[in-house]
């Protein structure tokens, strides 16, 4: 997704939020887009919607690195399956699955992850953090694509707790 | 003779401060920029800016084949790195010489020399310049623990291709060296690659010092003094200042001579800078590493002497002589640098970008800003977080400390916090007023406060 389609959809979240619509489903090609007002919405994915923030969660079929000055908390939040514990982003920055470019990821969809397991870096302005579970349980959807620019708060994974 | 085009590889104050430089000397600038700097000053200020690719450095300023093709399409004949990035990449040096670009900077084989820590220790050993006592590569924990009873107590573990402080443990006993070699070692392998340490005495309370080196690259060195960078954070540098006036003046000269001696056993060529641990007790410096790029505080070593270094680089890349000699330069007065960096220090540093809605900057007799941030710039997420430089210069140390104290008052950023209120902590502690300092000092004391 270019620049301009962000620009395009930040446009599109403004009017959304202003307007009297609680639900939109917008499809242009490859890129598909829901958005709510309600946070238990049924998004794209058919699963509860868990997200706490106050932003309507928007579903995109695409991640694309949006521009430095408007990184969006948008995140796939159909994804995050019922009950499940989500890990988010400390910070912005440019989210990483593996410790350095070739090297395994952290971790794989349905791995057991314990409080302290590493599941990702967030780095910004060279500063890289370690982002940890927080919780046990497996690894039940991962909400980023790696190396794509996150915001604060964003959720990165959902941990199924047990 | 003499540079025509010059392609800028690199961003931020440092790509512009190229450019002018580029321009004060008639050679015209081509900057490689991201996306993300398309709208900044060097853009602007250059003859041309080419986008080499996405924000992410990886996929823009780091890709060496990639700088070097918008080089040659452009039609550049020299390559300024500037510092980070590529500047220390031996490949960059490598690709220009195969594409017949001048490269801003030392060869590639020198740069691939004093890049490993182990070799670039072997040949300050040839040279004459003193080391830090220590060993060589360390090959097991036990060998770690026997090398430190030679050694003598504290040590410190470093990874042989290391740098920035990682790879890097204190050790004061047999069982912290245990424990610190197999941390050190995995660090290293995970940072750099490679898992090599060595061992060297660690100097409690030490200060850094630094000479600033221009190399003709047929063996002669001239040497603009030297750089006191003491304060500092995890071992990055806050504030540098030039000269060290703890030093005592025969052993500044000593200081001095071992550098020239080490640059000019490599025949060196361009800018660089040779760094010492000085051990202030024993009066007694220690090589560390050389630096084959500009640094980020020469602006202190011209200050003090006059010189513009980066001018003084192309001339060299050009195929001329330094525009000085060693006798005609005169070093006087002091100067003092800041890094003003994007963060928020009372939260652990956290770097912040965002967009600049106010900059105000101080002027005055001896003030100098270097600086590509102006009212409404974006600071991307991308890169370094420094936004600029604050320097100033005095008839004597104290002098240079009133001014930076009234340069740090004047200036005011909003939009993004900045280091500014810990500048104007650090300069005024009575510590640094009265030259009481060392490297752990800023985290020992302001920090810890």
């Amino acid at each position: 997704m270019a620049k301009d389609n962000f620009t395009d959809l930040e446009q599109l979240l403004a009017e959304f939020e202003a307007s009297d619509l609680t639900e939109l489903h917008v499809r242009h090609g490859e890129l598909e887009i829901f958005l709510s007002k309600d946070e238990n919405a049924v998004g794209l994915g058919g699963g509860a919607v868990q997200v706490a923030t106050a932003k309507a969660p928007v579903k995109t079929g695409k991640t694309a690195s949006p521009p430095a000055s408007a990184p969006t908390a948008a995140a796939p939040a159909a994804d995050i399956p019922e009950g499940a514990v989500v890990v988010r982003a400390p910070y912005l920055g440019t989210f990483y699955r593996a410790p350095k470019p070739g090297a395994p990821h952290y971790v794989e969809i349905g791995q057991p992850v314990s409080d302290e397991t590493e599941m990702c870096l967030v780095e910004v302005m060279k500063l890289f953090t370690a982002v940890r579970a927080g919780c046990s349980g497996t690894v039940a959807a991962i909400l980023a694509e790696d190396g794509a620019m996150v915001a604060a708060d964003q959720p990165l994974f959902a941990v199924m707790p047990g | 003779m003499g540079l025509k085009r010059v392609f800028v590889a690199n961003r931020g104050e440092i790509g512009l401060r190229i450019v002018r430089a580029a321009h004060a000397l008639d050679i015209e600038a081509v900057i490689g920029v991201s996306e993300a700097d398309r709208d900044g000053l060097g853009a602007c200020e250059a003859d041309r800016a080419v986008v080499l690719g996405p924000g992410p450095a990886a996929k823009s300023y780091l890709d060496a084949k990639l700088v070097v093709q918008a080089a040659l399409a452009t039609g550049c004949d020299g390559l300024h790195p500037g510092y980070g990035f590529l500047s220390e990449r031996a490949e960059l040096a490598r690709l220009c010489a195969q594409y017949g670009i001048a490269f801003v900077g030392p060869e590639a084989d020198v740069i691939d020399g004093l890049g490993d820590k182990l070799r670039a220790r072997e040949m300050a050993r040839k040279a004459g310049v003193p080391l830090v006592p220590g060993t060589d590569e360390i090959a097991s924990a036990s060998d770690a623990v026997k090398a430190a009873e030679q050694v003598g107590y504290p040590v410190l573990l470093k990874a042989s291709a290391g740098g920035g402080g990682r790879g890097m443990v204190i050790a004061r006993n047999p069982a912290e060296v245990e424990a610190g070699f197999a941390k050190a070692s995995a660090e290293a392998l995970a940072a750099f690659g490679d898992g090599t340490l060595f061992m060297e005495r660690f100097v409690p309370e030490a200060r850094h010092v630094e000479v600033q080196l221009l190399g003709d690259g047929k063996g002669g060195v001239l040497h603009f003094g030297e750089r006191d960078c003491s304060v500092q954070r995890r071992y990055q540098k806050l504030v540098e200042e030039a000269p060290c006036a703890a030093m005592p003046d025969h052993l500044r000269k000593q200081l001095h001579k071992a550098a020239c001696d080490l640059a000019a056993s490599v025949n060196y060529r361009n800018a660089g800078t040779a760094e010492f641990l000085f051990d202030v007790a024993r009066e007694e410096f220690y090589f560390i590493e050389v630096n084959a790029r500009i640094q980020v505080e020469h602006p202190v070593s011209e200050m003090i002497s006059g010189a513009d270094l980066v001018q003084e680089q192309l001339r060299i890349a050009g195929g001329a002589a330094p525009s000085v000699k060693q006798d005609e330069i005169d070093l006087s007065g002091h100067a003092i640098e800041c890094r003003i960096n994007a963060e928020d220090w009372t939260r652990d540093f956290m770097p912040v970008p965002g967009t600049v809605t106010r900059w105000k900057v101080p002027t005055g007799e001896g003030v100098r800003l270097d600086s590509h941030i102006f009212e409404g710039a974006t600071i991307p997420p991308y890169y370094d977080n420094m936004v600029g430089k604050l320097i100033v210069h005095g008839q004597d140390r104290a002098e240079a400390v009133s001014r930076l104290q009234s340069a740090i008052d004047d200036f005011a950023v909003e939009g993004v916090p900045t280091t500014l209120p810990l500048h104007a902590k650090i300069v005024g502690h009575p510590d640094f007023i009265a030259n009481r300092i060392h490297t752990r000092w800023l985290e020992q004391t302001v920090l810890a406060e």
